[in-house]
């Protein structure tokens, strides 16, 4: 059975034109994309290639120029769906002349949330993103990386059922990098449903469960990102209880067929091997789907 | 004190003011539609631009009416916030510092320093706000957006609506804070500056008409103050003990006498009256012409300000002012004190040595009874009072007047001479509420200049009774909320263009709304079209081809094509003028400063022109906010 559609997205284009309404670039291509409830989806693609402007629209702040984007069914541009998602921009763009509290607590307001609301949802998430001890300081005198983590607590202030992440990641040392995929993790077994936006790829092979790429304003892939690093030609065994007699057998049928046991099971690639695949074979046919329906489970 | 246009009666102007504003505000509507679903039907053809427009429609009144208190508190107090940050601080600091440079300019010892001084601070902080809040409001949004901060707040359920309410209350909740301050700077320093006391010693005194004989102990002493802030005062001591000075730069002291004999010491005061809140009942001023005529205006003696209008002297001719629903009741004590600032034109140097006489008389409009009550000297430039008392007594220059008027049928008078009771005139004692003012309170002040061929001139608010004063700390508080008023515009306009333009181009679009709102008048006068010289194309090509404004322009095609301009021009001049807020009638400085109190009348048109711009502005701010791509 499948779980509800929280975005869905009719192929989606913008077009950036300039004062006399000339076309400059066409950001996004007729994009059509479907994420359900509780999946983690990553957004992949070089610089330029229209991943922050699908977040974008997706979010109102941009108006499609066709096409349509639709957010717990609702249009993107309206604005009661911000109750129920949560944002962190590439930079968390925040005040700077706030400090954590009174940030937490001024975005807390907008949800029009009560004060006792409020200070227990601030103390949690100062808590939950480690910020305890710079909680009075203000903003500017903030590190990247500290910046990062009160732009998710921001993010995360209504208890969000939606989370749009723009490169999470970024400007996070290796241990704010792995607390931050811990997280999302972490978020997506409580059920809640994840959009994130990266170019470092390792970090959505590791915590994302579909991807798509995108090249130029194109979908060039889509799929579960197992099925889609899975490489075919080779095998991959792994099983327990078999006894030597039987590990010699195996070993014996491999050596027959002139074949070398590595382990056994489907070995993966990784994921940025797959990405400048693509990217080049886009590059090579461009306007093509690459590897489209081939192996991508699509969501399914 | 010089009022150009008339302060309409509140309950009077409320109902046609607010129908103009609804067809305004309708008109700019409509023609907002019009244009919003014509360009939909053109990017979005014909369906779904209508769709769209109509939706986009309802969806307004739905932002507009969710419109949650918390969030708008959040949003102001981080306008707050967001003032503090650029150091708003720093405008009460400069502050301080022009007030104290002022202090080392301002003269205590000119004829009258409180207006000096009170329309110095009045200009200075109006300014000084003014400018405060247009840099704060024009400069936030843009901002916002350029540093992309208004990303993550317009990604959570805020109303675009509150986005733009929120700067605008927080902007000016913070310009009223300095604006409190300042206020409270200056009445202190205006009250200061013109503290000054004089001393008064028995050396000073002498008895007054000459040497007191042995015989009589007790005689009025006569003499003058010790010289502060550039006059002197003198003072009158009774016998009888404590008095007060005589009246000098518009104040006087209290005079107090401690100990008898050779211990005498003379105590003087605090300046009493420097600082007063007049409430004055105006008059419906009329003229009379040489032929003893009603007429609307008196003569032009040449000036190009039309405020006041002239009349001869040594002819009939007269400015008369009729005061209505005068109650004696209103007037305790047993004379009416009545103040006048006139304009003189001599058409010769006459008697060098004394002033232009004038006489004051007064008529009651029923009867045509005519009593004189005062000949004066004129004084230019200054406000002199006069008393009328409550029991006159004449024996000369009492009369029968009637009153002429011009009818499509001839001259009419009113009453008919057949009418006229001539043994009214007869009587030598008369109660001004009995004999001279109507049953129903109405009196007529006749001015008149004795002099053949000296002119007095007058407008309506050069004569008037005073009943009372008020109280001159709250006519300062009404002063400061006038300049509150305009905070609040001008933070309206501001957030409203930093809505849709850049921070530098909407500060220069909302200072072109300002000083187009000082000059609404001019526009309409252009738009309008001038008695002489043509529209505004029409005037710069005289002023170009240095042409008088009386003769013709020489035929030909630049003449049509300057008319046709002109043609086209005028109209949307006169919308402009109407559109734009009148910033110059919001200005209370020169009550306060003159010492008039600002009436109720004043406060209440004002407040609510401010309010009839203020929304408008915040709907279109809202409207461009919401229909703009943030991100962009």
């Amino acid at each position: 059975m499948q779980s509800e559609v929280i975005i869905e997205t009719r192929s989606l284009t913008k077009v950036y034109r300039d004062f006399w309404g000339r076309q400059k670039v066409q950001a996004l291509k007729a994009l059509d994309l479907e994420i359900r409830r509780g999946e983690i989806f990553g957004l992949l693609g070089p610089n330029g290639s229209g991943k922050t402007t699908t977040m974008k629209l997706l979010l109102g702040l941009l108006f499609p120029t066709s096409g349509k984007a639709l957010l717990f069914g609702r249009d993107a541009t309206d604005v009661s769906k911000n109750e129920r998602i949560g944002y962190l921009p590439e930079e968390s763009y925040l005040y700077r002349f706030l400090n954590a509290e009174e940030t937490l607590d001024f975005y807390g307001r907008l949800f029009n949330m009560s004060p006792k609301v409020r200070r227990q949802r601030v103390a949690h998430l100062i808590n939950l993103v480690g910020l305890d001890l710079a909680k009075r300081r203000q903003l500017k005198e903030y590190s990247k990386g500290m910046t990062r983590r009160i732009g998710l607590a921001q993010a995360l202030i209504n208890d969000p059922e939606l989370i749009l992440l723009d490169e999470p990641t970024s400007g996070l040392d290796p241990i704010g990098t792995r607390n931050m995929k811990d997280l999302i993790l972490d978020l997506r077994d409580q059920g809640k449903t994840i959009v994130m936006c990266s170019h470092l790829l390792a970090d959505v092979q590791d915590v994302c469960d579909r991807i798509g790429i995108l090249y130029q304003g194109e979908l060039q892939e889509l799929g579960r990102v197992d099925s889609l690093l899975e490489i075919q030609d080779v095998t991959e065994f792994r099983a327990s209880g078999l006894s030597k007699e039987a590990e010699a057998e195996i070993r014996q049928v491999v050596e027959k067929h002139q074949g070398k046991l590595l382990g056994i099971g489907h070995p993966t690639s990784t994921l940025e091997e797959l990405f400048l695949n693509i990217i080049a074979e886009s590059e090579a046919h461009p306007g093509r789907r690459v590897r489209s329906g081939e192996g991508a489970g699509d969501g399914s | 004190m010089v009022l150009e246009k008339e302060i309409p009666v509140f309950v009077d102007w409320i109902g046609g003011a607010s129908l103009d504003w609804v067809i305004a505000v309708a008109i700019f509507a409509v023609v907002a539609m019009a244009v919003s679903l014509l360009f939909a039907i053109v990017t979005r053809g014909p369906i779904r631009g209508v769709a769209g427009v109509g939706k986009a429609f309802l969806a307004t009144f739905a932002d507009v009416f969710t419109m949650s208190p918390r969030r708008i508190a959040a949003l102001v107090w981080l306008a707050v916030k967001e003032a503090i940050r650029k150091k708003v601080v720093v405008g009460v600091a400069v502050f301080v510092v022009v007030l104290m440079l002022a202090g080392w300019f301002l003269d205590p010892s000119s004829t009258n320093p409180g207006r000096l001084y009170l329309s110095f601070v009045m200009t200075a902080t109006s300014y000084l706000v003014l400018l405060l809040a247009l840099f704060l409001s024009v400069f936030s949004l843009p901002g916002d957006m350029k540093s992309k901060t208004l990303h993550t707040v317009v990604t959570k359920p805020v109303r675009h609506s509150e986005i733009v309410l929120g700067r605008i209350i927080g902007f000016t909740l913070v310009c009223t804070v300095l604006l409190a301050i300042m206020g409270v700077l200056s009445y202190f320093f205006v009250v200061r500056g013109l503290y000054h006391e004089h001393t008064l010693t028995a050396a000073d005194l002498a008895p007054a008409g000459g040497e007191a004989s042995a015989g009589e102990a007790e005689v009025p002493l006569v003499g003058m103050t010790s010289k502060e802030h550039g006059h002197r005062h003198e003072v009158y001591v009774d016998p009888s003990g404590a008095t007060r000075t005589r009246y000098e730069n518009g104040h006087t002291h209290a005079v107090t006498i401690e100990g008898s004999g050779d211990q005498v010491r003379y105590r003087v005061g605090k300046p009493e009256g420097v600082l007063v809140a007049r409430v004055p009942i105006h008059g419906k001023l009329r003229f009379r012409d040489i032929k003893g005529i009603d007429k609307e205006q008196g003569i032009n003696v040449g000036d190009e300000w039309f405020y006041r209008s002239y009349i001869q002297g040594g002819t009939d001719a007269a400015a008369i002012w009729t005061f209505t629903d005068l109650k004696e009741s209103d007037f305790p004590g047993d004379r009416i004190p009545l103040e006048m600032t006139l304009g003189v034109f001599r058409t010769h140097k006459g008697e060098i040595t004394r002033e232009v006489m004038g006489g004051l008389a007064l008529r009651n409009p029923d009867t045509g009874l005519t009593v004189e009550i005062e000949i004066f000297e004129s004084k230019e430039f200054i406000t002199q009072k006069l008393w009328i008392p409550k029991q006159i007594v004449k024996y000369s220059n009492r009369q029968m007047i009637v009153q002429k008027y011009e009818t499509p049928g001839g001259v009419k008078t009113k009453p008919t001479e057949a009418d006229l009771d001539d043994s009214l005139a007869k009587k030598t004692e008369f109660d001004l509420f009995k004999d001279l003012v109507t049953p129903d309170g109405r009196v007529e002040v006749w001015l008149q200049c004795l002099e053949p061929g000296q002119h007095f001139g007058a407008a309506q608010p050069d004569l008037y009774l005073r009943a009372g004063d008020a109280s001159v700390v709250w006519n300062f508080v009404k002063g400061y909320y006038g300049i509150w008023l305009q905070v609040v515009i001008v933070t309206s306009f501001g957030v409203m263009f930093s809505t849709f333009l850049s921070g530098a181009v909407a500060m220069v679009a909302t200072i072109g709304i300002l000083i187009a709102g000082f000059f609404t008048d001019h526009l309409m006068e252009l738009g309008v079209g001038p008695k002489y010289g043509g529209g505004p194309l029409e005037s710069f090509r005289r002023l170009i081809g240095q042409d008088n404004v009386m003769t013709d322009l020489p035929a030909g095609l630049g003449t049509d094509l300057v008319k046709m301009g002109d043609q086209l021009l005028q109209p949307t001049l006169r919308i402009m003028s109407a559109i734009l807020p009148p910033f110059d009638e919001f200005g209370c400085a020169n009550f306060v400063a003159n010492g008039f109190n600002i009436p109720a009348d004043f406060v209440l048109t004002r407040t609510f022109t401010a309010l009839a711009f203020f929304i408008p502005l915040f709907v279109i701010g809202y409207l461009f906010l919401r229909n703009r791509e943030v991100a962009r």
